[in-house]
């Protein structure tokens, strides 16, 4: 007999030290923040479901989850393939889409934060540059992506271009403003303390202003992919013939609704994933960093 | 002497907040204090003192034992308990003058009435001319005399503090102590206190409740009789009831820190 | 040898004139106006790609003779407004409330980041399957655009206040209620402050967008239909409205009205 209750209290012993086990690996702070931020999702989770058993609002309102899955493999179904998927075959619908606006992300990237950093941080070495073009940044900041769009459409007509143009002048002007304002934030004698010990004006860059700005030019990176992606998802819709924000405004039209759910659902997706687990960790490596060692004046 | 706060057979486990490991902070506490007493608990670090001081502010749920005041049971924290905290929590948002007075306007009294109090109360604690301040205009000492006039003008049953004088440099602590010991004498008010330091615990106590090491227990209590007209530190030190009180405390503490460090 | 003067020289006199503050603006504006110009008369077919300043100039007198540019100006700044005000007045309790339990503001907060990310433009698409083009949709979508960063941010905001504060108000026997009032909003000013400011912000990108995609009269509109129409002068003039409207906003009203607040409430938060 007490080889049973042995084993039952070793069975009980055994589940506490694997749940201590988890809650020191983890932290229990950490374990409990992710269970209780879960619920409102699982919660949000049965009641779609529920609203499909029950048909409490008409499916034409809110599809049911697994049509919304349906769409995705509805629209590959004709795919030849990942080989046709990656040389964006017309038959691959869905992945079409995905990878035309990412590929917009990713040229409006490569040639928009090497622009708006190089010229933010000219203007801000420059006190009377600044001086002209903080008003001229200001002002196109204020007129948002989204408004730039009718005249993007007159200037490159609707398709691609368009959509590439609005992103970049998106992020160009928020990663100019940024840079400008993280390189005026940087005290004038450093820059003096490194011309005097001979430094060129290019050694000031490198050395002083880069480093200086660099928490500002990476936060700015942060937002200015942000607002970009969003200006892309609305120029798409508004002027573009291809990519995710076309996709869902088509289906809209087309009363597809389960491929607007699909769609949206991807946009916030690659949102998240980009910003949580590329850009912030980022942010928080460079800036949490650089702040220890530096902060601005 | 009517017992005001009287505690039966309190305990208390929680599970680790990093680990999840159960942790017995309190075994079987049983304690009274008397109408007009002071009483402080001293023990070693870890001895269970803010758990419960929590669990009688009513901040922290109890299963096990009873605690009640004037015979009610604590089931959560209320306006007969005052608290004071050992970081100041007076809000940053609002005067010493609204401050103090926040118990009686939660209690919505007349306005009149709450100025005419708040203004006693100010006086009491030494801080008349400064009622229009904000916390961060005041020093460390100044913010938490502010915090004593809040708990005391809303007229609690028993004021509980919690290492109130922790967060202020040495000089400031004593002064502070000796106004605590005046403001007892001044308003016969029910206070229990926790402290680390068995100095303050022996200058300010008529009894002094000795927990053990974790799980705490109620070691022992020890009485000091000294009125409270003659506690003033410069004469402390000729006192041999304070000096006695003292050793006496010290050494108990002694025996269950050396039983803390060595597990 | 030294000049001596008595006078200051004219040279010192022009760059005196040029430190002015107004003065960067004004040349500014002026070389603006020069390139403009300079560029519309070099290219092609000017009045499709790029109308000279004068022609939009001509073309905004036109709209404000006819009564429309002050119409379209006026929906579209109803509809922020309107929108903005109503997701604010829901988002800050809203964030208030969930506030009070710690436990419940962890609840939530993983999901409220979620729908923050979820850009108005975004749910656009949904909201047209369910009401179509009208002015019930760009109101969903502008409170919806304006309620999330507003409800987190709050939210954020009340999490960070130290629970001592909390816990002291409580052992004076404060009412749930009386918790939020004097303590909460008071504690979670700042952030309100800030997420006010990027709530409405949020809403102006989505009324312009609402317009042009549901194809409602406003600014947004104006400078839809006017491509369409191939009146590229009515394009530059609302776009320059549009910029000019949310300077106004934010420069003059917004952000000062965030940084006083901020100055009054996170000082003494120290």
């Amino acid at each position: 007999m007490s080889d049973a209750i042995a084993k039952e209290s070793s069975a009980e012993g055994a589940f506490a030290s694997l749940s201590v086990a988890i809650q020191t690996r983890i932290g229990r702070q950490r374990l409990r923040k992710i269970i209780l931020g879960s619920i409102p999702f699982v919660v949000i989770f049965v009641l779609w479901q529920m609203n499909t058993a029950f048909e409490w609002l008409p499916a034409v309102f809110i599809p049911p989850l697994g049509d919304v899955f349906g769409a995705a493999i509805t629209l590959q179904e004709d795919c030849v393939g990942i080989g046709g998927a990656l040389t964006m075959d017309n038959s691959c619908l869905l992945t079409n889409h995905i990878f035309s606006s990412i590929g917009r992300v990713i040229l409006a990237a490569v040639i928009g934060l090497p622009l708006g950093i190089a010229f933010g941080i000219l203007a801000g070495m420059n006190r009377t540059v600044s001086r002209y073009l903080e008003p001229v940044g200001v002002f196109a900041n204020s007129i948002s992506g989204i408004a730039w769009i009718p005249l993007a459409i007159v200037w490159f007509g609707v398709g691609w271009m368009t959509t590439l143009f609005i992103m970049l002048n998106t992020i160009f002007w928020l990663m100019f403003f940024n840079s400008m304002l993280g390189v005026r934030s940087v005290a004038k004698v450093y820059e003096q303390s490194v011309l005097t010990m001979g430094g060129s004006r290019m050694d000031v860059i490198r050395q002083v202003y880069f480093p200086g700005a660099m928490p500002s030019i990476i936060t700015g990176m942060r937002i200015s992919l942000g607002f970009g992606w969003r200006a892309l998802i609305a120029a798409e819709m508004i002027g573009g013939d291809s990519g995710l924000g076309f996709m869902i405004f088509v289906s809209a039209e087309e009363f597809k609704i389960e491929e607007v759910f699909l769609g949206v659902i991807i946009i916030s997706l690659i949102y998240m994933a980009t910003d949580r687990y590329l850009l912030a960790p980022l942010e928080k490596w460079t800036v949490e960093r650089w702040g220890l060692i530096w902060k601005p004046t | 002497m009517t017992a005001k706060l009287v505690v039966e057979g309190l305990s208390h486990h929680y599970p680790d907040e990093y680990t999840g490991v159960d942790v017995h902070a309190l075994d079987n506490i049983s304690l009274e204090v008397n109408e007009g007493e002071l009483v402080s608990v001293v023990g070693p670090s870890g001895c269970g003192k803010s758990t419960l001081l929590n669990i009688l502010a009513g901040l922290l749920p109890y299963r096990v034992g009873s605690a009640t005041v004037d015979g009610v049971q604590i089931e959560g924290p209320g306006p007969d308990r005052g608290v004071v905290f050992q970081e100041h929590a007076i809000l940053p948002w609002r005067t010493v003058n609204r401050n103090i007075g926040h118990g009686l306007e939660i209690r919505r009294l007349p306005r009149e009435h709450i100025a005419k109090r708040v203004q006693e109360f100010v006086n009491l604690v030494g801080l008349t001319g400064f009622e229009d301040k904000y916390p961060h205009e005041l020093s460390g000492g100044m913010k938490q005399r502010c915090a004593v006039a809040r708990t005391l003008c809303a007229d609690p049953v028993i004021m509980l503090m919690d290492e109130p004088f922790a967060a202020v440099d040495a000089q400031t602590r004593i002064t502070l102590q000796e106004e605590l010991n005046r403001i007892a004498m001044a308003t016969k008010k029910t206070i229990l206190f926790i402290t680390h330091s068995v100095d303050e615990a022996a200058f300010l106590a008529d009894r002094c409740f000795v927990f053990s090491a974790r799980p705490g227990r109620l070691k022992e209590i020890v009485e000091i009789n000294i009125p409270r007209a003659d506690r003033i530190w410069s004469e402390m030190n000729a006192n041999a009831e304070f000096i006695g009180a003292r050793e006496k405390i010290l050494k108990l503490v002694r025996e269950e820190v050396s039983v803390a460090t060595e597990e | 040898m030294q000049q001596r003067n008595d006078a200051p020289s004219l040279g010192w006199r022009i760059n005196k004139l040029l430190q002015l503050d107004a003065m960067n603006l004004v040349i500014l504006v002026i070389a603006v106006y020069i390139i403009w110009s300079v560029i519309s008369a070099l290219i092609d077919n000017p009045a499709r790609y790029l109308p000279s300043p004068i022609a939009v100039a001509v073309s905004s007198v036109d709209m404000l003779y006819k009564g429309l540019l002050p119409s379209y100006f006026g929906d579209t700044l109803v509809r922020l407004i309107f929108g903005s005000t109503i997701g604010l007045l829901l988002g800050i309790p809203f964030g208030l409330l969930l506030g009070i339990n710690r436990t419940v503001a962890d609840m939530f907060h993983p999901i409220m980041n979620f729908f923050q990310s979820v850009s108005g433009i975004a749910i656009f698409p949904i909201i047209v399957v369910w009401w179509g083009n009208s002015d019930k949709t760009i109101f969903a979508v502008i409170l919806y655009t304006a309620f999330f960063p507003i409800a987190f941010n709050v939210l954020s905001g009340v999490r960070e206040i130290p629970i001592r504060y909390i816990s002291a108000a409580r052992t004076l026997g404060a009412s749930r209620y009386q918790i939020i009032k004097d303590v909460l909003f008071p504690g979670a000013m700042p952030h309100i402050a800030t997420g006010s400011r990027l709530s409405i912000g949020f809403a102006w990108r989505a009324v312009i967008a609402g317009e042009m995609l549901a194809g409602r009269q406003g600014l947004g509109w104006m400078i839809f239909t006017g491509q369409d129409a191939d009146n590229t002068a009515e394009v530059i003039l609302g776009m320059v409205m549009i910029g000019v409207t949310w300077i106004i906003l934010d420069h003059y009203l917004l952000r000062p009205m965030e940084a006083d607040t901020i100055e009054r409430w996170g000082l003494v938060q120290r």
